[in-house]
């Protein structure tokens, strides 16, 4: 998979656009929605976690542009992937919520559970011809709550400079990558980077290699599952990898990536859109090593889906209601899954995708495969969640052997 | 002769030395705020080029925080000092019945664990909409304010002469006109150090900013770096230049208001 | 007849002394009531509602349905045998004790060194109070740059110095983290035992000291016999205060490890935030902060009393 080079012309549009929109938002202050004297909706909020400056921008344009379809102004808010949720949560309480809101797909069902979120098919929208796994997590006792423009999973990148200049090619087993991360470890660059902090995004890393191990979330103290922590143990242990990931988000990792700290790492394909932008940086993407070679690679669905709160206005859940509609039709399907190196969700779009884009053919296979965090457990991921980011941590600074470690995810999942 | 004798020079230098050791870290604060974006990761010893991007993003960004950090510390100073005058009067000078367990109370609040009136708070201002506004946050805020405002005006008050009010008094001056027109004047100096600790305390909250405030709509300048640091791990320069902004009254305080701050520490540790 | 005459006086003027004897009370307790009804509001509320709290059981749908039934003591007995309990509370002492040592100590020698006079004295010392005012998240967010294993200054000169070859782990490693966490935690309460215990200096006569000069004593000597036992109720104030201002620190730790690496420098305080904001189990968390309470209170008992014994000893000084 090659990046696409962005027009410059495209980029500074965008640029200019996201002053503006910037500019506008200081402006206009307050955070509540406005509506005028006749009740007439003409502006209601939206919240996701794209922080960073560019995906925000891009987002906001996005917004923006569904709005007008739908009428309104959109005002929209970001806050950090950790914190969402809990903010929601927050929102909910104190009866705050936004018109719009996103969620990564496994938080849907158990936001949907605490009366937060409103069923979609009350505002007529079309959930049909929809990818299965994604509409599975978008959805709680038999409605659809949620529905995501584009989903995507994780893959192993490399510095394709480092790689031919150690010698070393592309790892398809954890041998093999345990053996070129040593290879590529030099002083103040690691060989490796992943995201191992406390948080549902150090879970979703770790999934691909407890996954394609045959380890499971219903039961976390399996051999598989310590076979998968012994290898990020050793990879710390061997200083492949820092000990910092423990504190990185995906965010960080993509930064050390790019700064050249970094040989390899796990990350999305969102990414590349931005790392096309560095000139010096020569990468390539593969899918992320198995412990031996006859084993399939399972990898976690990724994607943001979109949902409208349950707020007191009719008026406005419908505008919300049209601009998610916006959002998920095809053609701004199509733009996103172009934005971000994503796959559309609706079946259909994807074929069209892979033949207007054919680099993405394989991504789009395999996104094809992943599977639902959501899937095995519904309401009670969460917990599971938990339990591993715990083990991962307990084992990575050593406080715990990945199999007493594992014991106690398994003691966290079950509640116990 | 209170003191010991002077001593000289190498005492001198060895005192910028210590300081020097202490400071580094502000120091580091501001040599990272004017790094240009990508090199903070490397960090160089000087700012040799100082680059102020770091500066515009943070304005930028956070320029309406710091506004929003001034009106809640404003605001909190001024509860903290209408409330806490009057009481320090009445502690000070009238001693009504009751005085006694009043300034045990405000002694006790020093214990309560800040997390502990979140923790109820949250729902009260729940029920009452008091969440995510700027009134909200100006109550909690002056918790800090209130219990040491009035601490350190009551022992400044106790030092108001006696003749002085009694004189007033015989020239028929009410209670009112005494707190007025003799005992306030004659705090000048001890409404300051509140005032100055009132507002250094609201600026910098952060357990109540992050715990009453579900919305962006009131985001004062602390949560603003905390938010800052999860989202631009790549914009250090940005980050502490926003920090940077953030412990400016802090400093100016100290160059300005000096002998208002030692006496501010002192006397809010020994009453 | 003058009895008479006083007597058709008095009760104009009885009435109005009565008056004044009623509403003398009232007038004074006018100027104390705002603040005392605002302490009520902020401080005795929250206790109490914090009590009520902990005897409930809440969830992430609590305010959605205002449901929240009555567990009696589930909350204690569910916290107080929790393994995150079991870690927490040796976590607080040793942060609580290392930070008291630590800032102690360091405070302790900076101010018998300013208190000999020098030139830019005052001034020096003056600067030095600076960490103390800054706010906390600004400290700590500086720190935990300046920590970094990778990129931080802190490891970067102590390669540069050839000290170690490569990084310490200072907010990956527990056992480091929690080192690191108290050492931001000292470096901030540096300056207040410093102003603090250079004041409880000044109040000691200096021709003391001649004295003992005199006698033959060496500093330390002196230092012992006269500057320690004069110091000492100030010493148990700033000590007693510094346990009570540990306890509740919660801006330090959540920004530079976030109570991480696996949970290495989770202090009850910082639990009992999440399990209320962050888990939304406010009941829990509230018992868990009464937990905090009740450790405060017990050194409330050590403060008023040392308070006392040092103000009693302020008043039989010079």
């Amino acid at each position: 998979m090659t990046p696409a080079a962005r027009p410059a012309a495209r980029r500074i549009t965008a640029l200019v656009g996201s002053v503006a929109l910037v500019l506008a938002a200081a402006g206009c202050g307050g955070g509540e929605g406005s509506a005028s004297a006749t009740g007439k909706v003409t502006s209601i909020t939206a919240l996701d976690y794209y922080t960073d400056a560019r995906e925000h921008a891009q987002w906001s344009e996005r917004l923006t542009a569904c709005g007008r379809t739908a009428g309104v102004t959109v005002e929209h808010r970001s806050v950090p992937g950790a914190s969402l949720v809990p903010k929601v949560l927050q929102q909910a309480s104190s009866r705050t919520l936004p018109d719009l809101l996103m969620l990564d797909n496994p938080d849907v069902q158990q936001i949907a559970q605490t009366g937060a979120l409103t069923p979609l098919d009350r505002y007529g929208i079309d959930t049909s011809g929809f990818d299965k796994g994604v509409l599975s997590a978008g959805t709680y006792k038999g409605k659809v709550y949620g529905l995501a423009p584009t989903v995507s999973t994780i893959a192993l990148f490399y510095n394709k400079d480092m790689l031919s200049e150690a010698g070393v090619t592309v790892p398809r087993t954890w041998d093999e990558l345990e053996r070129a991360a040593a290879r590529l470890t030099r002083p103040g660059r690691y060989g490796m980077a992943v995201d191992a902090n406390a948080t549902f995004e150090g879970t979703w890393q770790f999934l691909p290699f407890l996954w394609s191990n045959g380890g499971d979330e219903g039961r976390l103290d399996t051999p598989q599952a310590a076979q998968a922590l012994q290898l990020w143990v050793d990879l710390v242990k061997s200083g492949s990898m820092s000990k910092s990931v423990l504190n990185w988000t995906q965010a960080d990792v993509h930064d050390q990536f790019v700064a050249g700290k970094t040989a390899m790492m796990l990350n999305g394909p969102w990414r590349i859109s931005e790392m096309a932008e560095s000139r010096n940086l020569h990468w390539g993407v593969a899918p992320i090593p198995v412990r031996s070679q006859g084993q399939t690679l399972v990898t976690p669905l990724g994607g943001e889906v979109w949902t409208v709160p349950r707020n007191p206005s009719e008026a406005r859940r419908e505008k919300a209601a049209r601009v998610l509609a916006c959002l998920n039709d095809p053609t701004h399907m199509l733009a996103v899954a172009k934005q971000y190196f994503t796959v559309p969700s609706r079946t259909a779009v994807a074929s069209r995708y892979t033949e207007q884009v054919p680099a993405m053919r394989a991504f789009v296979k395999s996104v094809a495969q992943a599977r639902a965090r959501t899937g095995e457990l519904g309401v009670g991921w969460p917990r599971a969640a938990t339990g591993i980011y715990t083990a991962v941590q307990a084992a990575l600074t050593g406080e715990q052997t990945p199999q007493e470690a594992l014991r106690h995810a398994q003691q966290i999942a079950t509640g116990s | 002769m209170k003191r010991t004798p002077t001593r000289g020079r190498p005492y001198t230098i060895a005192g910028i030395v210590l300081l020097a050791l202490m400071l580094f870290p502000v120091y580091w604060m501001v040599n990272a705020s004017l790094q240009p974006a990508g090199d903070v990761l490397r960090g160089a010893w000087f700012p040799l080029h100082p680059d102020f991007s770091g500066y515009a993003t943070a304005v930028h960004d956070q320029g309406r925080a710091l506004a929003t950090s001034l009106v809640v510390a404003l605001g909190s100073t001024v509860l903290s000092l209408a409330l806490a005058a009057p009481a320090a009067y009445a502690l000070a000078l009238l001693r009504p019945r009751g005085a006694t367990p009043v300034l045990f109370g405000i002694l006790v609040t020093q214990m309560v664990p800040g997390i502990v009136v979140a923790n109820a708070l949250y729902g009260a201002y729940n029920d009452l909409g008091l969440l995510n506004s700027h009134l909200g946050l100006v109550l909690a805020d002056s918790t800090a304010g209130v219990p040491f405002s009035t601490i350190i005006l009551r022992s400044s008050m106790q030092g108001v002469p006696r003749e002085i009010i009694e004189a007033a008094r015989v020239d028929g001056a009410g209670r009112l006109r005494v707190f007025r027109s003799v005992v306030l004047p004659l705090s000048t100096n001890a409404l300051v150090t509140a005032g100055l600790f009132s507002f250094l305390f609201a600026w910098s909250d952060f357990l109540f900013a992050l715990t009453l405030n579900t919305t962006e709509t009131v985001r004062p300048i602390t949560l603003g770096i905390y938010d800052y640091v999860g989202a631009h791990s790549n914009q250090w320069n940005a980050i502490m230049a926003t920090a940077v902004l953030a412990a400016l009254p802090a400093a100016a305080l100290l160059v300005v208001a000096q002998r208002h701050v030692r006496a501010g520490i002192t006397s809010g540790a020994v009453d | 007849m003058k009895d008479g005459a006083e007597d058709k006086a008095a009760p104009g003027r009885g009435r109005a002394a009565v008056r004044a004897r009623l509403w003398e009370p009232i007038a004074r307790w006018m100027f104390l009531a705002p603040a005392v009804a605002y302490l009520l509001l902020f401080f005795g509320y929250p206790i109490v509602e914090n009590i009520v709290m902990s005897f409930q059981q809440y969830t992430t749908t609590t305010f959605y349905t205002g449901a929240a039934p009555f567990v009696g003591l589930r909350n204690y007995t569910g916290i107080l045998s929790s393994d995150l309990f079991a870690r927490a509370l040796p976590t607080t002492v040793l942060f609580t004790a290392g930070s008291l040592a630590g800032q102690f100590v360091l405070g302790l020698a900076l101010a018998l060194f300013f208190h000999r006079r020098f030139p830019l004295g005052r001034v020096l010392r003056s600067l030095l109070l600076l960490p103390w005012l800054l706010p906390l998240v600004v400290s700590a967010t500086t720190w935990r740059w300046m920590l970094d294993t990778d990129t931080g200054v802190v490891n970067h000169t102590l390669r540069g110095l050839h000290l170690l070859s490569s990084g310490v782990p200072w907010l990956t490693g527990t056992s480091q983290a929690l080192a690191s966490v108290t050492v931001v935690n000292i470096w901030v309460g540096i300056p207040f035992n410093t102003a603090i215990l250079y004041g409880g200096l000044q109040d000691i006569p200096a021709h003391l000291y001649e004295a003992a000069k005199l006698d033959g004593a060496g500093p330390l000597t002196s230092f012992r016999r006269i500057t320690w036992p004069l110091l000492r109720p100030v010493a148990g104030v700033v000590l007693v205060l510094g346990v009570v201002y540990t306890l509740k620190v919660l801006d330090i730790i959540l920004i530079v490890t976030g109570g991480g690496p696996a949970d290495a420098t989770e202090t009850i305080a910082t639990r009992s935030y999440e399990l209320s904001f962050q888990q939304f189990e406010f009941g829990r968390g509230a018992a868990l902060g009464n937990v905090l309470v009740v450790i405060s209170l017990l050194f409330a008992v050590v403060h008023l009393r040392a308070n006392r014994r040092a103000l009693e000893a302020g008043s039989t000084g010079p």
